[in-house]
């Protein structure tokens, strides 16, 4: 399952980052694996998404998304 | 030189404003927030001495993305500053404090400002200060850079700490430390080491290493990352965030019951799914309606109305004091009247500068790039382009200058270069004569359609510039938005102001050198063969007059059979204003044809068929800017070999679009053979379009190496294909 598959208000835990040309951005900004997400929202357009990660809100288009493999969770951290 | 400071931290954490407290708001900073594009460097007193402050770009981690974030990457990976200043958002600590262990590793003398203490307060939270500063081993310095609360304590840290060795650093797991300390003899430096063993030879391309001692890293890398259970390049981050988390557990006190948050509620609304679009489009109407609607043509007239007086008090002064004719022309026509003509723009340029400032010190700029970036995804651009390309229906200038807000250089040229395609509104008189005069009852549908020409060819031209000359450059889209803000009104004129000046300065700079060419090219010419300076209406004579008699040729096949209208868009290069104005002047009409156009309408009638009208348009449509969006654009692009072919590009395109609107719609009309040929074309051009834009959509760099490469679907036809 990856980051894309989530549905808004659902929590989730990431487990590994599959290469992209922002892998690198990606764990800098906290997506390290581990972390809790909680997806927040679409944008009206339905891409890009908005997460919580770490306590601050980001945005990210669903095809970096799909390239980071969350598994489903109760509750952030 | 004094001591050097650098202010180094996140994007949007309060650099610049930190920056313009230390260093005194008289400092230029008219960037925009979060957009430091270059380092700057000022002035602070420190003790009995000098500072030297320089505010580097904001940056989420040493290992970069971008120009900007390279350009403080290098500076600090190269050691050039006495002490650094880290500004943590105390907002938002877990995050920051990742780039705070990155420059500890450096192992540079280090301060940190923890700035917006205040949020940190109304969310009922609270950082035991004492204890950050004991688990990080440096100071640390609360402080409110908006009010200037806490820069003594901090400059006071700063000169106590200057020259000292650092107590302690940070340490990681044992297995990470054992790497690091066999990479460190090679590399001369601890702090390389980690970043050799972050980031590869790329973490250390700042310095330079012999080939025998980068193969020599290559292998201590490879042996040492069997020890760990993590791809290698997340093994240092994912420590750092580690420490982070116990030492945020131990300072950061919160609530039990999370206090509602005021962001959420906004965005609730604002990035609703049904209701973001709509309101998104609302807002978007209202800073154009205030800006050129009623409102900012009420002041602008009253602007105009002032600068007019002024300039004709001071040319009956110049007559009375019964200078040379030659003289009194400069004065008047060359200098005052060009001036006239660009500063007219000022009053709704600054209305759209203060509606800027508002969006984005507020925070909703980050979420229109959010709302708009699907759709600007298509044509290879990113959300943030959008702003800047809305921009140009009014005024290219402030749209080229809005185009700093893009963080990838990429990006910013691009939509830089496509702007002027855009129909500003200075253009409008020329569709608003052209039209009323030759299409009647369809001349709104003629002038909308002129619009859509604009639109069409910006955005064609923005996915042919991504598919050619600046292939492999994928528009990134990786944001973070912040907590909305109230824009504090000093703030917000503060930019205003800056952005206003900035534009002054250049008309009284650069364009002033071309007003006086141009003025000189229509206002002295040959008559009876004696070469003397001309009157008004005596444009045909000049020099500028001649040169549209001249290239006139080369204008007739986009349909010019006159050279007046040759003349007119010449003219257009000063400001499209005076296109209509030269016609009216050509013509012979005596009155304000800005004003009102219909004193134009029968020469028009007269002089042009309808498709030579159209093809007329859409030539002054598409052309060479005005002098003042060139001079924008020369600035922002900052090389001459894009500059240059930018402006060649834009000429040939119009050249080549008025060409085929020209030969198509004069072509026989009841033939079918033509009819056919058209269509065909035109379907042609469809199915290219189409192909081209299908073909993007996703945003990776390349399938190889990708885990889900079988299970794509947007996965290109060639597999090497970068999209």
């Amino acid at each position: 399952m990856t980051l894309k598959d989530i549905r808004p208000g659902e929590h989730c835990i990431i487990q590994n980052l599959h290469p992209n040309n922002l892998r690198k951005r990606l764990i800098d900004l906290g997506l390290t694996t581990g972390t809790g997400v909680l997806v927040k929202k679409m944008a009206p357009l339905g891409d890009p998404m908005e997460i919580v990660v770490r306590g601050y809100l980001l945005t990210l288009r669903k095809a970096e998304a799909r390239s980071i493999e969350v598994e489903k969770s109760e509750v952030t951290r | 030189m004094g001591i050097k400071v650098a202010l180094v931290g996140n994007p949007n954490s309060g650099k610049t404003t930190l920056f313009n407290g230390l260093t005194g708001s008289n400092q230029s900073v008219g960037n925009w927030p979060g957009v430091t594009v270059e380092k700057k460097t000022g002035k602070a007193i420190l003790g009995e001495s000098e500072a030297e402050i320089i505010d580097l770009p904001g940056l989420y981690s040493l290992s970069t993305l971008s120009l900007e974030e390279e350009v403080s990457a290098t500076f600090v990976l190269q050691q050039k500053m006495d002490v650094i200043v880290n500004i943590v958002d105390a907002s938002n600590l877990e995050r920051n404090l990742f780039l705070t262990h990155q420059l500890l590793e450096s192992g540079l003398p280090m301060v940190i400002a923890l700035n917006c203490m205040d949020i940190v307060r109304k969310r009922m939270e609270d950082i035991n200060i004492p204890k950050l500063a004991e688990r990080l081993g440096v100071p640390v310095i609360p402080i409110t850079a908006s009010r200037k609360h806490g820069l003594l304590d901090l400059m006071r840290q700063v000169e106590l700490i200057v020259g000292k060795l650092r107590p302690s650093m940070p340490r990681y797991s044992a297995a990470l430390e054992r790497a690091v300390d066999r990479l460190e003899p090679l590399l001369g430096s601890r702090f390389l080491a980690y970043r050799f063993f972050e980031d590869g030879k790329k973490g250390i391309s700042a310095v330079h290493f012999d080939e025998p001692v980068l193969h020599a890293l290559e292998a201590v890398m490879v042996e040492e990352s069997r020890h760990f259970s993590v791809d290698a390049d997340m093994v240092l981050p994912a420590e750092r965030y580690d420490r982070i988390l116990s030492i945020c557990a131990e300072v950061l006190a919160k609530p039990v019951q999370a206090v509602d948050n005021v962001t959420d509620r906004i965005d609730q609304i604002l990035t609703h799914k049904w209701f973001g679009l709509p309101i998104f489009g609302s807002v978007m109407f209202l800073v154009f309606y205030l800006a050129f609607g009623p409102l900012g043509t009420w002041i602008t007239d009253g602007f105009v109305g002032l600068i007019d007086a002024f300039f004709g008090w001071i040319e009956s002064g110049i007559v009375a004091l019964g200078m040379a004719p030659w003289v009194s022309s400069l004065i008047v026509r060359g200098v005052f009247g060009g001036l006239a003509a660009v500063v007219g723009f000022l009053p709704q340029l600054a209305i759209l500068f203060l509606f800027l400032a508002l969006l984005e010190d507020s925070g909703y700029m980050a979420r229109a790039a959010f709302i708009m970036d699907r759709a600007m995804r298509r044509f290879g651009l990113s959300g943030k382009s959008f702003i800047p390309m809305l921009l140009g229906f009014g005024c290219s200038v402030p749209a080229v200058t809005a185009t700093r807000t893009l963080d990838r250089p990429e990006d910013r040229r691009i939509t830089t270069m496509v702007i002027p395609f855009v129909s500003c509104g200075a253009k409008a008189p020329i569709y608003a004569v052209f039209a009323g005069a030759l299409f009647a009852s369809h001349s709104y549908l003629v002038v909308f359609s002129m619009y859509l020409l604009g639109i069409i060819v910006a955005l064609l031209s923005a996915v042919l510039f991504k598919k050619t000359i600046m292939k492999g450059s994928s528009a990134n889209y990786l944001m973070e938005l912040p907590e909305y803000r109230m824009p504090t009104p000093k703030n917000v004129l503060l930019h205003t102001w800056e952005r206003s000046k900035g534009f002054l300065v250049k008309a009284m700079t650069v364009l002033l050198g071309a007003f006086i060419v141009i003025w000189f090219l229509s206002y002295f010419g040959f008559v009876d063969g004696t070469f003397r300076l001309l009157e008004n209406n005596e444009i045909e004579f000049s020099l500028l007059g001649y040169l549209g008699k001249f290239i006139l040729p080369l204008f007739r096949p986009i349909g010019f059979s006159d050279w007046r209208p040759a003349v007119a868009i010449l003219t257009g290069f000063v400001a499209k204003e005076s296109v209509v104005g030269t016609l009216g002047i050509l013509y012979g009409i005596q009155g304000d044809v800005v004003q009102n156009g219909s004193l134009l309408f029968s020469s028009i009638q007269t002089a042009f068929s309808p498709v030579q009208a159209y093809a007329f348009m859409a030539f002054a449509l598409l052309g060479s800017p005005c002098i003042a969006a060139l001079t924008a654009m020369s600035k922002e692009l900052r090389s001459r070999k894009w500059f240059a072919f930018i402006v060649v590009y834009e000429m040939m395109v119009a050249y080549l679009v008025a060409l085929l609107i020209f030969q198509l719609g004069s072509a026989d009309t009841g033939s079918l053979l033509s009819a056919i040929v058209a269509g065909g074309a035109i379907l042609i051009v469809f199915a290219t379009v189409r192909r081209v834009l299908k073909r993007r959509g996703n945003t990776c760099g390349s399938c190889h190496g990708c885990a889900i490469e079988g299970s794509c679907a947007s996965k290109p036809e060639e597999k090497s294909g970068k999209s």
